[in-house]
């Protein structure tokens, strides 16, 4: 399979000089002010009103006149000849070192040719020249504006507050900070700062088009989708794609994917030319399942900005998925009462994991359909990756994505449990908490909020998913004691702004926990209810009011008070249960199987639902084992299951267990949860069609002989043989002979084939 | 996704030249390092152990474990061993530790001085015997493989090289395939060298594949009698009876198993649907015979 990586930045910075030439004229920020060359400007104002014939023919001018270096990169820049650009900003940079103007403009060269790395050593460079150099600050404070760290605060900070600041550079400032109040849904914060960057645009005669497209989305994001802005902006420049591709990406990120797409289709019906609206159509189609449609505009958008890698990645995967097949259940279309499922699974895997997911996510169809009270509209289509950087490429067209699944309505993207190891992840709990989002996605036409889908995607997995049980990280546990759980109003923010490294995760959790909360305190018909408030268009805190009959604030009280009962004796613990960890890990290593134990039960009393791959549970077992003690290594690993445990090899132990012990049922669940986990075990699915067999249930019997086939097992002969067995028992003789033919080419001598050939033989013969 | 191990098509119903031959089985336990591989080189040699007793008197089998395992001593019981071993014998010998290679030489870890590579060659190369096995399951034990190779004798090895040097997973899953019918591919009761060595094998492949690491060790084999070479019986040994009836029933079964194997080497001339109209008709014709042999050996108190 091709793997798809981006552009590395030396990468990105070869492709950069080897541009051979001018391209068709492409959108090129407007810089208010940074650039400050009467001739440059009077060009720019032509091609900000949408004159770009008379642009063109102005800057070429430009470039072949003797206007000075910096003016003619300028120049070679808005016509889209990069190389060019560049290697005038170089010679002028060669020139006169000092230049932070001309220094922090060919950091914006290479920050819009997507090479943010580089371009934040070049503003730095300016700044050490010139610390206070408000563009390049600006330019700086653009690149960082989605760390963790706050590092692009101590760029925008000076620029809003700062007394001598350049009013171009503290418009930008001011715009940037719309645009981030908008993406964390504060839309007064977003117009107050829009009514700051308009005063200076206005007096100094800059277009308002960033603004116009910002109050375009602010109205959007409000449900006001016939905004005047629009209207005002077409007015200034009918060529302005910006006013609709500018709000779609506020679209997208509230997952309304498919009104991004409308929006998107407008700035290229205005704008063909904007290379970056095709992109993120041909990315947002992707999420609608709409293939060929988005690869036609990924091209398109690689063909005008070659530098981004973002279609590059994308249109690669869409090569690499060749790879993959597409299963259809049902298989013949029609079927009354079904809806459809599409599976497109990587070749090698669709014969494993096929049936597990088809039937996981019926039974997760069936769960929500009844209890969020909503009948999907629209088959299902369900992607697994191998290889996870695909999968992030899908989600985002970008790699180094962290998450392990991703829901954009009727579309699920994962990874495939073949992309990890069974430690770090649970395949079929991710899919059950993506099927949950398909719920309050499509319930709410996509206006449920961030965290309340998360919320209920992660008490789905608790409650009702094919590993339940209550698993929050420690780290979470410490974010909680440390204070960091955010108001319900403002827990969106946790996922769309995070202001710490593991914010997400904590977010994630907490969500989670509201849910349960509403759940215990209120019941679970508040918690539908409370979703269908956001399909009214009600925001947070409009929500909860109506639903719970408090406010949000005594909402977060409350919600408290249940954290601290709950969870309270392990957060008053932690500490001494890391003490404790360590004592019996020590114990354990240095054979003391007793006081292993021991420290293993002081840390279950503080936290008996701690069943991540570290469990007490397990080391517990394990010592039970080493002391002849199975009777309680098995009453441990029990208790681990119940909880949500998922460690396969400790599973299957457990399952061994139970078998010999004859309790066959508990067996066959203990199994088929491993196999949520970890699919791939040909042993696992050899065991449990055995198992099955031996109770009676031929069909899921074949079923799982099938899968181990499909596995490519060392021992052919046994898994023919098992197959046979079950296909004979399921009433389908002739399949039952073929099969027993292979088990018996590859092991003539194989006694148990023969006597079912004997066994099927005379039975054919007794019917006939 | 999964690479398939070869099949080979040994399974051709003639059984391991076992009967004509004795067979003498030395392991040696190397020194643990840390107390978890201690306990995992006792299982291992444990396993070979009870497997060899399915084959072999008590008393051609020697363990030398990790406390007694010194190189006179091993050198000694080797040399001991060439004056009594036959030319006709088979020779297994099992190295379960860590071994080293510092790019020269390689050592096998034990107390005192080290087994090098030079003394594993002059051990076998001093043996009367050609027909012999050495199972080196250590880490680094590929340095081996070229000075040790010779016409007869098989070599299985954790590692392809002397620089794979990490602790190997393949001795855990080569011991437990010595008792696992999964290993069994040809379903005789007999498992092999080659069985066991391509079961062990597919289990390192499957480990590393599954937690998505790079491999660490890439178990290597040379020779080319290794499936002749029987490490393990699963079950009975077949017992020898003087009922007329037994013998010609066993008579009946060996003649089919030799019409089998011709119809399996005509394979190719035939289409696919006659092929395996023919096979299964053999073959019901097989699983009669041997019907009848179970009853019959019930029948003469032979079954316990």
């Amino acid at each position: 399979m091709n793997s798809c990586r981006p552009l590395s930045g030396s990468l990105a910075t070869l492709v950069l000089t080897s541009v051979l030439g001018p391209t068709d004229l492409e959108a090129r920020d407007i810089h208010y002010g940074a650039v400050d060359h009467p001739d440059v400007i009077a060009c720019d104002r032509l091609y900000w009103r949408g004159e770009t014939q008379e642009s063109t023919v102005c800057y070429e001018r430009l470039l072949r006149s003797r206007a000075p270096l910096s003016v003619k990169a300028e120049a070679a820049w808005a016509l889209n000849d990069l190389k060019t650009a560049n290697g005038i900003f170089q010679q002028v940079l060669r020139e006169q070192p000092d230049d932070v103007v001309s220094r922090t403009r060919w950091g914006d060269l290479y920050a819009a040719s997507h090479n943010y790395g580089e371009a934040m050593n070049i503003y730095r460079e300016a700044l050490s020249t010139d610390s206070s150099y408000a563009f390049a600050r600006l330019g700086a404070a653009r690149v960082l504006v989605g760390s963790f760290d706050d590092a692009a605060n101590q760029y925008l900070e000076p620029l809003l507050t700062g007394s001598d600041v350049a009013g171009g550079a503290r418009t930008g400032a001011w715009l940037l900070v719309a645009r981030l109040a908008l993406e964390n849904g504060d839309r007064d914060k977003a117009l107050a700062a829009l009514e700051e960057a308009e005063g200076f645009l206005t007096t100094n005669d800059w277009p308002l088009l960033e603004i116009y497209a910002l109050r375009a989305s602010a109205d959007l994001l409000n449900n006001d989708s016939d905004s005047p802005w629009t209207a005002r902006s077409l007015k200034y420049n009918p060529s302005f794609g910006g006013i609709y591709s500018i709000p779609a990406h506020f679209y997208v990120i509230m997952r309304r994917y498919r009104d991004a797409i409308d929006l998107y289709q407008q700035a290229i019906d205005i704008e063909p030319g904007l290379a970056s609206a095709h992109e993120d159509m041909g990315v947002n189609l992707l999420r609608d399942n709409q293939f060929s449609r988005a690869r036609r505009h990924l091209e398109i958008a690689h063909d005008k900005d070659p530098f981004s890698p973002k279609a590059v990645n994308t249109l690669r995967l869409l090569d690499s998925l060749e790879n993959f097949r597409l299963v259809d259940d049902p298989a013949v279309p029609g079927k009354a009462g079904e809806l459809p499922i599409t599976l497109r699974l990587h070749k090698e895997e669709a014969a494993v994991l096929a049936s597990y997911a088809i039937k996981l996510t019926r039974e997760s169809i069936a769960e929500f359909t009844e209890r969020y009270d909503f009948e999907l509209r629209e088959p299902v289509v369900i992607e697994m990756y191998p290889d996870h950087e695909d999968f992030a490429v899908r989600t985002s067209g970008m790699p180094g994505l962290g998450i392990l699944g991703a829901t954009f309505g009727y579309v699920v993207a994962m990874d495939s449990p073949s992309g990890r190891s069974p430690e770090e992840f649970q395949w079929g709990t991710t899919l059950w908490h993506e099927m949950a989002h398909v719920f309050t996605l499509e319930a709410t036409d996509h206006l449920v909020p961030r965290w309340f889908s998360e919320g209920i995607s992660v008490f789905e997995e608790w409650r009702s998913g094919p590993n339940r049980g209550v698993r929050i990280p420690i780290s979470v546990y410490l974010a909680i004691k440390e204070g960091r759980m955010l108001p319900v109003a403002e827990l969106d923010q946790g996922f769309v702004r995070p202001s710490y490294e593991s914010q997400v995760i904590v977010s994630y959790m907490q969500a989670g926990l509201v849910c349960q909360f509403i759940d215990q305190k209120f019941g679970v018909e508040k918690l539908t209810a409370l979703l269908y408030k956001f399909a009214d268009g009600l925001k947070t805190l409009d929500a909860v009011e109506a639903t719970f009959g408090i406010t949000a604030d005594e909402f977060d009280r409350e919600f408290r008070k249940f954290v601290e009962s709950e969870h309270g004796h392990i957060l008053d613990n932690l500490d001494q249960w890391h003490r404790t960890q360590l004592t019996m890990m020590q114990r354990f290593d240095a054979s003391e199987w007793n006081g292993a134990i021991d420290a293993a039960e002081q840390m279950l009393d503080v936290f008996p639902n701690y069943t991540e791959p570290d469990s007490p549970y397990l080391v517990m077992a394990s010592a039970y084992e080493k002391l002849g003690e199975q009777e309680s290594a098995m009453a441990t690993l029990e208790t681990f299951e119940a909880r949500g445990g998922y460690e396969p090899d400790a599973l299957m132990r457990l399952a061994n267990w139970m078998y010999g012990q004859g309790r066959i049922a508990e067996s066959i669940d203990v199994m088929q949860s491993v196999i949520m986990v970890d699919p791939l075990d040909q042993d696992v699915h050899g065991k449990l069609g055995d198992m099955l067999l031996e109770s009676g249930d031929a069909a899921e019997a074949l079923r799982e002989f099938e899968v181990a086939l499909a596995l490519e097992p060392h021992d052919k002969a046994t898994a023919y043989y098992r197959l046979a067995q079950a296909y004979y028992q399921t009433g389908k003789t002739d399949q039952a002979r073929d099969t027993l033919f292979l088990a018996l080419d590859v092991a003539p001598g194989f006694r148990p084939a023969q006597r079912l050939l004997l066994e099927l033989t005379r039975s054919d013969t007794d019917i006939h | 996704m999964k690479i398939v191990s070869a099949i080979w098509p040994v399974c051709l119903a003639i059984l391991p030249a076992l009967a004509l031959a004795e067979l003498h089985v030395v392991i040696i336990e190397g020194l643990e390092g840390e107390s978890r591989y201690g306990e995992q080189f006792r299982e291992q040699v444990a396993a070979i152990d009870i497997a060899a007793r399915t084959l072999t008197d008590n008393d051609r089998i020697r363990v030398f474990r990790s406390n007694d395992a010194g190189r006179d001593n091993v050198l000694r019981y080797f040399e001991s061993l060439s004056a009594t071993l036959g030319e006709d014998d088979q020779l297994a010998v099992f190295l379960i530790g860590h071994g080293s290679f510092d790019d020269h030489e390689y050592k096998f870890n034990i107390p005192g001085p080290d087994l090098t590579g030079e003394d594993l060659l002059n051990i076998l190369n001093n043996m009367p015997n050609s027909n012999q096995l050495l199972v080196n399951t250590s880490s680094a034990s590929g340095a081996t493989a070229d000075m040790l190779q010779q016409e007869g004798r098989m070599l299985i090895l954790a590692t392809r090289s002397g620089v794979e040097r990490h602790a190997t997973r393949f001795g855990v899953y080569f011991a437990s395939g010595l008792s696992d019918p999964a290993a069994d591919v040809d379903k005789n009761r007999i498992i092999t060298a080659l069985e066991a060595f391509n079961y062990a094998e597919r289990r390192v492949e499957d480990f590393f594949e599954r937690r998505g690491s790079l491999a660490t060790e890439h178990p290597r084999m040379e020779g080319d009698q290794t499936g002749r070479f029987s490490l393990v019986r699963l079950g009975l040994a077949p017992t020898v009876s003087d009922d007329e009836k037994l013998s010609d029933l066993v008579a009946d079964r060996n003649a089919l198993n030799a019409r089998i194997d011709e119809l399996r080497l005509s394979r190719e001339r035939m289409s696919t649907d006659d092929y395996q109209a023919r096979f299964l008709e053999a073959m019901l014709d097989l699983a009669r015979v041997e019907e009848a042999i179970e009853e019959r050996e019930r029948e003469v108190g032979l079954d316990e």
